[in-house]
């Protein structure tokens, strides 16, 4: 038993993201029973729908980011070299608006149509803050796309599948992104997972703690970003500092401050393990 | 080059030209602008000798009013009713906004020019910082990797797993001190990794109570260690170090007998001089030529970099409500509808982007032209 | 004195090379043949302690890499010794000058090297020679055949310090992977003609790894007195894993000599005889070069370019110079300054855009194979799926597939084939597979670029068989290759072009 328990743990170690992702899992579980004894039942939900909201967000941005970066892609094979031109132009125009001003503005322009009632559903805000982040960080996927279908045009590869008549939109399709960069395409996502968690929670915190007097922001769905804004979590966290100094003040932090210990834990924790997982994945591909 | 620069200075004119537009659109807007129900009142709303407030004038405008529209008192008493209500949602909306609406004046402009010039210095100043503590990072971690070095975790894990305890007391006592070193270290550097990659804010409101966390010097600390800025790119230098390490040209180093000794402390390997210096220079050994050519990769992540960090920078000002500094300037100005000055706040940014692409791509493009013989 | 070496190179569970004997004849000249992708690079480099053992799992005669690497024998090899790697581009530091990259580490004081580069670039010129060193190496420029030689340039200046030394030739160890690979026959016979002078001088071990069987004509024309210190082997596959077994140079001699004898026997074909497939102009002009065609002993006689149906045309030019660039020319892939050319009855200049190519030549008319099959192939696709998305009038059944892959593969084609990933195939294979879809398309003419590279001497047979058939079937074939004695006893003299550019000549 003993013996198997440690094959398995060396197994996982020399598979750093598979160990990562456990590490992650198990550390999300922990968090989640020792809230669900000493937590009080709606901070509890709250962080729950809060962690749900976050994530939901986050897998959301991959799927727009993915469809994004595929059209975009296939755009640049379009006939017309000005068109192309033109949409590279708009793209890095996109591309030089830091991330946060333009999620900012994306968010902020929710929050109003939130605020004239055009907006009803949840799940549509979730969308379209996950839309609105996906416009912002989706060309790391593009640039990942079009380096892979670089890498390919340079070698002879391209240009002796073109002579055999095989069409273009199944060479960059099918044998360059599918069979050859599926691999590099999962890796940039699981990076851009973190970035959408960061950029996200950053946004939402700022929205907030900046922009409650007039755009409500009880109207946007509870997320992590939000709950970390809300004034209890932040004597929770402004906790921490004391206990710098009173040392035994810490064992207080895990019960008393536990609602936003527990939101930064899961912020932190989550973009730390996200990390480790791309890294393992990277090394154990090669890539 | 050339295309290069047409297309940056392009861009900048596209938006310049979009931001006048919307500005003057603004300003359009921003022209007192009568609502419905002042044009329906009209002249009624300016009477210069009528005192609402007093409810004489209220009654001399109601019998006014009836006096030229007979019979039709129920509509002279909801216009008078409207007219009144008009009045003083007008008279509300001037108190509440006359303090917080700002239009874009010389003075404003100046006010802002001189944020925007404290966050360019501290941007080049943390852009510094990072570009030092990326390479250095990297090179330590890669260095740590080539001296086989394993966690401290797994460390602990094979020393528990050589049964360490069941010798004698003495061994026991090695073994007790051994773990509690390593739990230590593994314990500091978990901390470390979560400083890293937390947010500013994060970090600032666990500070908060303990530091004056409102100055540029603790923006400058965020800036560099936080958000996962340094940590992330760190990571980037270093898998183009291990992806360099596996070319040819080292092996061609490696038979020209150039040292392959990453340990600190021997003459030909690579001592912690080098690895901090500010111009990092290996000497005769394999691994100038892998630092060289990832550093060479890594300046096309430069411009990257850059953005996240600004975007890291803003998140900084604005989460941590930094009076006086362009991000909280921002939110302030967002939260006011104050849309001129918003524009040319983001208009500064998208600048001060546009101008370190464009010295990126202008070193770069200087470097390429030396190391393809142009030069 | 020999040394055997027991090897074993594993990642993680799957073995990349074992072989039980792999043996080092010291003071004498190995000549390693065997197919690319079957091990000889990394077995010679693991005798070098070149691979990374945190990387990949090495045991060398029952001991750990690492244990091997701090051993005596390989710090004294190593001490005396040089490894020149195959694809120059790749070894050569693109952000060094050359001159630097000449004398570093132990190349710092071994001289300046400068009798070899003239001898190696058979020039005088010393300000073409320090131009040369001036600058860094890029893709391109200088030309894989310069890196080749400053690569090479960097083993003889070891070898001349080991002239110096008093190191007996057991110890010392000299290896030479694929070093003619980016040469033409007169550059890699001048290269062998140094490294055999010093050989003569003081022997040392060599291992030389090649595909190039030319060489044993060579040897065997100008060296044979050196027989003795010379051992030719063959790395195989055998079920017990791989096996260095002798190679018997006469049995290529043999068949060469076999070749001439039925030499481009001209083809009986009905109504189309004479045909042209293409006829190209000179000059046509390329980077800002004018290059033009002559026949092999009159290069002050440009002729026009022809190739009709049922012909082989092998198309010959010093390494570098252009031959793949005039491949793509014809396909359509680049576009030239200047062209006047005749293709499959079209006529074809410098502004014909590439849609034409696209609708009435790709996959239609003509065909191309590429000659890196590592590259031209998609190695995560299965052997069954290199024959989708051509434009074939119908698609291809299984049944189809393997009578295609029989042609080729007679022997091999087992259920699993058409399932095995193309990746794990060997060079030999990949090479072989890289002919078939362009053979499914059955094309007018063919375009054939190094089709020989990287493979044994049992496939170079195959391959040429099937350009045999191919011709007879009334193809045209363009042959483009640095392997001139092999292509020179197939094609007929008539048949045979060199490319040239006006600027080199004047």
């Amino acid at each position: 038993m003993k013996t198997k328990f440690k094959q398995i743990f060396e197994k996982l170690y020399a598979q750093k993201d598979k160990l990562w992702l456990v590490i992650w899992l198990g550390g999300l579980l922990l968090v989640w029973g020792w809230n669900l004894l000493f937590l009080n039942r709606p901070a509890l939900q709250r962080i729950e729908t809060g962690f749900i909201n976050s994530f939901m967000i986050a897998l959301l941005v991959l799927v727009f980011s993915l469809a994004l970066s595929w059209i975009t892609v296939n755009s640049l094979l379009l006939p017309h070299r000005w068109l192309r031109t033109l949409f590279v132009f708009l793209l890095n125009i996109l591309r030089s608006i830091p991330q946060i001003v333009g999620i900012l503005f994306g968010y902020v322009g929710i929050t109003l149509l939130l605020q004239q009632g055009k907006l009803q559903s949840t799940f549509t805000v979730l969308v379209l803050m996950a839309i609105v982040v996906s416009l912002f960080v989706f060309q790391e996927l593009v640039d990942l796309m079009r380096e892979r279908v670089r890498h390919f045009h340079k070698s002879d590869f391209y240009q002796a599948m073109l002579v055999r008549g095989i069409a273009e939109s199944r060479i960059i399709n099918y044998d360059i992104l599918w069979m050859n960069s599926r691999v590099h395409i999962f890796n940039k996502l699981i990076a851009i997972f973190g970035v959408a968690i960061f950029l996200q929670c950053s946004v939402d915190f700022i929205i907030s703690i900046g922009l409650s007097t007039t755009l409500s922001s009880i109207d946007l769905p509870v997320t992590l970003g939000t709950l970390l804004a809300n004034i209890d979590s932040k004597q929770d966290i402004l906790a921490i500092g004391n206990s710098l100094m009173h040392p035994s003040y810490i064992s207080k932090i895990f019960f008393e401050h536990l609602q936003g210990v527990t939101v930064a834990f899961l912020i932190v924790f989550s973009l730390l393990s996200i990390y480790k997982i791309a890294n393992g994945f990277t090394e154990r591909f090669k890539l | 080059m050339r295309r290069r620069l047409t297309e940056h200075l392009l861009s900048i004119l596209v938006i310049t030209l979009l931001a006048a537009g919307v500005f003057w659109y603004l300003r359009a807007q921003n022209e007192q602008k009568p609502t419905p129900a002042e044009k329906q009142l009209g002249p009624l709303l300016e009477l210069p000798f009528a005192e609402y407030d007093d409810p004489f004038h209220t009654a001399l405008l109601r019998d006014l009013l009836d006096l030229y529209r007979p019979g039709r008192s129920a509509e002279n008493d909801s216009l008078l009713s409207l007219l009144l209500k008009t009045r003083e949602q007008k008279l509300v909306k001037e108190l509440t906004r006359s303090h917080l609406q700002q239009k874009l004046t010389w003075p404003k402009l100046g006010q802002l020019s001189l944020m925007y010039g404290q966050f360019i210095w501290v941007y080049v100043l943390v852009l510094f910082l990072t570009y030092y503590g990326v390479q250095t990072v990297a090179v330590m971690r890669f260095v740590r990797k080539k001296q086989e070095r394993e966690s401290y975790l797994y460390a602990l894990w094979q020393l528990l797993s050589a049964k360490p305890f069941s010798g004698g007391a003495q061994k026991t006592l090695k073994a007790v001190r051994q773990a509690v070193s390593l739990l230590i270290k593994a314990a500091l550097r978990g901390l470390l990794y979560f400083i890293l990659f937390s947010p500013a804010y994060v970090i600032a409101y666990s500070l908060r109570t303990r530091i004056d966390t409102d100055t540029v010097f603790f923006m400058i600390v965020l800036g560099v260690f936080s958000n996962g800025l340094l940590i992330n790119y760190a990571n980037k230098f270093y898998t183009f170090l291990v992806s360099e390490s596996r070319k040819g040209y080292v092996l061609t180093a490696m038979v020209k007998n150039l040292s392959t000794d990453y340990s600190h402390h021997k003459k030909r390997g690579i001592p912690y001089r080098a690895i901090f210096a500010l111009r990092k220079h290996f000497g005769a050994h394999v691994f100038q030529h892998i630092f060289i050519n990832s550093r060479y990769q890594y300046l096309a992540t430069f411009k990257e970099q850059a953005s996240f960090l600004i975007t890291g920078l803003i998140i900084i000002e604005m989460a941590l409500n930094i009076h006086g500094h362009l991000g909280y300037e921002l939110l302030q100005q967002l939260l006011y509808q104050n849309y001129e000055i918003v524009l040319v706040i983001i208009l500064f940014i998208f600048y001060l982007v546009k101008l370190t692409e464009m010295a990126t791509d202008w070193f770069i493009e200087r470097l390429a032209r030396v190391y393809e013989n142009k030069i | 004195m020999n040394r055997h070496f027991q090897i074993e190179i594993k990642t993680g569970s799957r073995t990349l090379a074992a072989i039980d004997d792999y043996p080092i004849a010291g003071g004498a000249i190995t000549f390693i043949f065997g197919e690319s992708g079957i091990g000889k690079s990394l077995l010679a480099k693991a005798v070098y302690g070149l691979l990374d053992p945190a990387a990949l799992s090495v045991e060398i005669n029952g001991a750990s890499y690492q244990k091997y690497l701090k051993s005596r024998l390989l710090k004294n090899m190593k001490k005396e010794g040089f490894f020149v790697f195959q694809e120059p581009s790749s070894h050569l530091n693109p952000l060094l000058k050359l001159g630097e990259q000449l004398s570093e580490g132990s190349l710092k004081d071994a001289g300046d090297g400068q009798g070899i580069l003239r001898h190696l670039f058979d020039t005088k010129d010393d300000t073409y020679l320090q131009s040369l060193l001036d600058i860094y190496p890029l893709p391109y420029r200088p030309s894989g055949g310069e890196k080749q030689r400053l690569l090479l340039t960097m083993a003889f200046k070891r070898l001349n310090e080991y002239l110096k030394s008093d190191i007996p030739a057991d110890n010392s160890l000299f290896v030479f992977d694929e070093p003619s690979g980016s040469l033409d026959d007169q550059t890699r016979n001048r290269f062998i003609r140094l490294l055999i002078n010093i050989f003569y001088r003081k022997p040392f071990t060599c291992l030389f790894i090649t595909h190039d069987y030319s060489i044993i004509g060579e040897i065997f024309r100008h060296y044979r007195e050196l027989l003795p210190f010379i051992r030719f082997k063959e790395l195989v596959r055998s079920e017990a894993g791989l096996l260095m077994r002798d190679f018997a140079p006469t049995d290529y001699l043999d068949w060469l000599k076999n070749t001439r004898a039925v030499k481009d026997k001209p083809t009986q074909l009905k109504g189309q005889k004479n045909q042209n497939l293409i006829t190209i102009r000179n000059p046509f002009r390329v980077y800002d070069h004018d290059f033009y065609f002559h026949k092999p002993d009159k290069p002050d006689e440009p002729k026009p370019f022809r190739l009709n149906r049922g012909e082989m045309v092998y198309l010959k030019a010093p390494s570098g110079l252009g031959k793949t660039t005039l491949a793509k020319i014809i396909m359509g892939l680049q576009r030239a300054q200047k062209l006047d050319m005749i293709l499959l009855g079209k006529k074809i200049n410098e502004n014909t855009p590439p849609a034409f190519w696209r609708r009435e030549i790709w996959g239609k008319k003509a065909g191309m194979v590429f000659q890196h099959a590592d590259e031209a192939l998609n190695l995560q696709a299965t052997v069954g799926s290199v024959f989708d998305g051509l434009p074939l009038k119908r698609k291809l059944n299984t049944k189809d597939k393997i009578d295609l892959l029989n042609t080729l593969f007679r022997g091999e084609v087992s259920a699993n084939f058409l399932g095995k990933r193309i990746g794990l195939l060997s060079g030999g294979q990949k090479q072989r597979l890289n002919l078939l879809p362009t053979l499914a398309l059955d094309t007018d003419l063919i375009v054939l670029d190094e089709p020989l590279n990287g493979l044994d001497f049992a496939s170079i047979k195959k391959i040429i068989a099937i350009i045999r058939s191919k011709q007879s079937e009334g193809k045209g074939l363009l042959l483009i290759s640095h392997n001139e004695e092999i292509f020179d006893s197939l094609v007929s003299r008539e048949h045979i072009y060199r490319l040239n550019v006006y600027d080199a000549t004047s």
